[in-house]
């Protein structure tokens, strides 16, 4: 039995408005991911010979894709949900990259399924960073552990002057 | 290959392998300080029981975007800093948990020529201590000709 209903194929399309996340890239916490993800190349904390053409230190590639975070006044969901056992922690302004939610798929489980990913430039220290986003597709597929949903969202993430960083294609699974 | 260092488009062949990067053990604590950094608050990366009983997941899953962070590490490290990552692409075709040991991997699958650089396409993968591939991938990296220019930056594709 399809788990696709016609209210969750109509995000198809679905466009966001453009997002500028709530802080520009703050060396600090260019620290805090550079050391989380174990890679303190110095081109992400000083200015050296080897970030001069990208006009001095710039956070990781992949690093303005988790820029957008909650920003200062907006509802808790975390406090919101301290004592429903069956919140999952996900905080939607950041898993949807600027989307509304899919109502319907509330509740049901999100795995990370992989990206397309296409890099133009480097977010330096200091710079803002502007994201748009699209549901591009919703399909449904059948597995071995039951039917499940492909979310599809292409993204584009642009400094403070419009000029391209990024350009995503990415898949969330949702199951039951 | 020390890190840093430039890598030529003339000196890359069909079937090579890049230098692998090793990631781990990765911990609880490896998760919880990668969830900080991206304040990203999904409990199956840090609540055992909730990954578990709620969600049915075999343990703590290391995230997706971590490993997406090791791939780009590889090959960023790999093309030095006179070329460019151009494309990644990876899938999470199987799970990796908690106290896992990963090793990143990439072999040279394709060259082409281009006006001022050259393309070199890239199989890749992450391998667990087991030796089971979860995130295959494909990337495209552009490199600059020996004793020419470095990669143009920003980077503005000139070839599909």
């Amino acid at each position: 039995m399809s788990i696709l209903s016609e209210a969750v194929k109509k995000y198809v399309g679905i466009q966001s408005t453009t997002e500028i996340a709530c802080d520009p890239v703050e060396r600090g916490a260019v620290r805090r991911y550079a050391q989380a993800v174990m890679n303190e190349d110095p081109i992400f904390f000083a200015n050296c010979a080897n970030n001069e053409r990208y006009g001095g230190a710039v956070a990781p590639p992949l690093y303005p894709t988790h820029l957008f975070r909650r920003p200062f006044g907006a509802p808790d969901p975390i406090q919101e949900n301290a004592r429903n056992p069956d919140f999952d922690g996900i905080v939607a302004t950041i898993s949807s990259q600027g989307l509304p939610e899919i109502e319907p798929l509330k509740g049901y489980a999100l795995l990370n399924g992989g990206a397309e990913i296409e890099f133009f430039r480097y977010a330096r220290h200091g710079e803002t960073v502007k994201l748009t986003s699209r549901y591009a597709d919703i399909t449904e597929k059948e597995t071995s552990k039951g039917p499940i949903i492909l979310v599809i969202t292409e993204s584009e993430y642009r400094n403070g002057d419009g000029d391209l960083l990024i350009r995503t294609r990415r898949t969330q699974i949702r199951r039951k | 290959m020390a890190i840093g260092t430039n890598v030529y488009y003339e000196d890359v062949t069909v079937g090579a392998e890049l230098p692998q990067l090793e990631k781990g053990p990765l911990t609880t604590a490896h998760l919880m300080r990668w969830s900080a950094a991206m304040e990203n608050w999904h409990k199956i990366h840090y609540d055992k029981p909730f990954a578990i009983e709620h969600d049915k997941l075999p343990e703590l899953l290391i995230n997706g975007s971590l490993k997406q962070q090791f791939v780009m590490q590889l090959l960023t490290d790999w093309a030095g800093p006179d070329g460019w990552v151009w494309k990644a692409s990876f899938q999470f075709r199987a799970m990796n948990v908690v106290d896992e040991t990963l090793r990143i991997w990439g072999r040279v699958s394709a060259k082409r020529d281009g006006p001022g650089y050259g393309l070199v396409d890239i199989e890749l993968g992450i391998v667990n201590d087991k030796g089971t591939e979860s995130t295959p991938g494909k990337a495209t990296v552009a490199l600059p000709y020996r004793g020419g220019k470095p990669v143009p930056y920003p980077f503005v594709p000139a070839q599909a």
